[in-house]
């Protein structure tokens, strides 16, 4: 399931109700009656199990912003806080967003390159609500969305990929090259503009329209593939000439999370890849199940959810560091 | 010839669009034309649709000489949707149908759907059924010269087709 290259795949289509206005995060009977119309069509379908309505408002912050940084849900759906809400199965990592851009965003996640598995589980789940409710759609145009961009099928299709020997041979400008030629994006995750903190990427679709699910989705497996190759071959090489000066950046990142008592988020996400790099290329004694998890467990929000009172700052970054010892131990 | 953009540098790329039955086009410097792939590629479409739509109106605010286009639905304007990006009601694609289709042509290349369609809901299934039903009563009506009885059910079809037509 882990993967050297590929933390996780990420399937998303947008979907609107025939009869509602698009922006109905401004308006707040249309957006209850988007609310009230998928959470009952759900039921109704019978795949309900294991889902939970969540509506934003009546969560905490730290909360709502925990399942971003873990992309259960978009940053974008925070922008909503009164009027948008999940149907969430976290344990299945599927979600339906609900006052987005569109009415709906039904999204799957899976561990590893597994595209596929993450569309069929949108697929199912939109075939579940279609039998219940009428979704916005033309025979030419296919399911049309509030803005042209994800007009067609209404999906984006998304490998969360860790390149740092691309990153570090200044290599990503070929790449993003490489992957527009192709009509796909490439994207750092984490940080603002064109920083990628954890040298973290995002490749997806970038048309949505004329082509098939299927297509959108072997395209981006195929580049998924073609960068995987890239990053091991050069990882390869390193190893071949250099390998005391990767072995340096590996083994103080290992030392670091291994000992450190403060640490900031950014550092972490520099460390973090370090010792991702090391475990992948076997030269670390931890699991790569662990360092993706801890990817998700020691980011703010999600650090600030498990402890009682709001902890900021100085003492975050305590516990952050504690986190971070107590699950490279296990 | 000067970039049509930024009106200082040389012009050296083509941009091309369909506007219903004729291709316009527009000439570009490499910054203009980059910048144009930038907006495609991080997704900024505000500033690539009105870019695109002063190209096909040839002028920088087609809304102020051009007739305004409004949505019958929602009351979205032409104008308001090439500031925001945004549709106002999937009405919008049939209002806004002649400045869409070279917009969709320039972000996806293709204008034609390829992919899944929703199932038929319930809903739909069940009025279906109910029309067969009704149908075949009609005609059982006429086989027994009950006119009166087939006219009723003729006006119940009616009205089930124009709710269906309201959907
Ligand atoms: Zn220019
Ligand atoms: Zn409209």
């Amino acid at each position: 399931m882990s993967n050297p290259i590929v933390l996780s795949s990420r399937v998303r289509l947008a979907r609107n109700y025939q009869d509602l206005p698009f922006d109905v995060a401004n308006k707040s009977d249309a957006a209850s009656m988007c609310v009230a119309r998928t959470a009952n069509a759900l039921r109704l379908s019978g795949q309900d199990a294991g889902f939970q309505l969540l509506r934003l408002r009546d969560m905490e912050d730290v909360q709502r912003k925990a399942l971003a940084e873990v992309h259960l849900i978009s940053k974008d759906l925070l922008r909503n806080p009164y009027t948008a809400a999940v149907l969430l199965n976290e344990a299945a990592g599927v979600s339906i967003m609900m006052n987005e851009e569109d009415h709906l965003r039904i999204q799957a996640i899976a561990r590893g390159m597994e595209l596929q598995k993450a569309a069929d589980e949108c697929f199912r789940m939109d075939d579940a609500l279609s039998r219940q409710v009428s979704f916005a759609y033309d025979e030419q145009l296919g399911y049309l969305t509030a803005c042209p961009t994800n007009t067609g099928t209404g999906m984006r299709a998304s490998l969360l990929l860790h390149l740092p020997m691309l990153t570090i041979l200044k290599q990503m400008g070929s790449v993003g090259q490489i992957v527009a030629k192709v009509g796909l994006t490439i994207r750092g995750v984490y940080g603002e503009g064109s920083e990628a903190l954890g040298n973290l990427y995002l490749v997806s679709n970038q048309v949505t329209l004329g082509r098939t699910e299927q297509e959108l989705i072997s395209a981006v497996t195929a580049v998924g593939h073609q960068l995987t190759d890239m990053e091991m071959a050069l990882r390869e090489k390193s190893l071949q000439n250099g390998r005391n000066a990767l072995e340096d950046t590996i083994y103080r990142s290992w030392g670091i999370m291994q000992y450190a008592r403060i640490m900031s988020q950014n550092e972490f996400f520099k460390h973090w890849s370090g010792v991702r790099l090391g475990a992948a290329m076997g030269m670390l004694p931890v699991k790569l199940a662990t360092l993706d998890a801890l990817l998700e467990q020691a980011q703010d929000a999600n650090l600030q959810a498990l402890t009682e009172s709001a902890v900021t700052g100085r003492e975050l970054d305590e516990k952050r560091a504690a986190c971070i010892r107590a699950m490279l131990k296990e | 010839m000067l970039c049509e953009e930024c009106k200082v540098n040389e012009a050296s790329y083509t941009l091309s669009v369909m506007v219903g039955e004729e291709v316009k086009t527009r000439h570009l410097c490499g910054d203009c034309m980059a910048k144009m792939n930038m907006n495609i590629a991080s997704g900024n479409i505000k500033s690539l649709l009105s870019s695109i739509l002063s190209a096909i109106t040839g002028n920088d605010t087609p809304a102020e000489k051009a007739p305004e286009v409004v949505c019958p639905r929602c009351r979205t304007t032409l104008s308001q949707f090439t500031k925001t990006g945004h549709l106002g009601c999937p009405a919008c694609y049939e209002a806004f149908h002649e400045q869409l289709q070279p917009m969709l042509l320039q972000i996806h290349g293709r204008v034609q759907h390829a992919g899944r369609k929703p199932l038929a809901t319930e809903d739909a299934q069940r009025s279906r059924y109910r029309q067969e039903d009704l149908t075949r009563q009609m005609e059982q009506a006429i086989a027994v010269e009950d006119f009166e009885t087939a006219a009723k059910i003729r006006d119940q079809l009616k009205a089930l087709a124009e709710k269906e037509a309201e959907q």
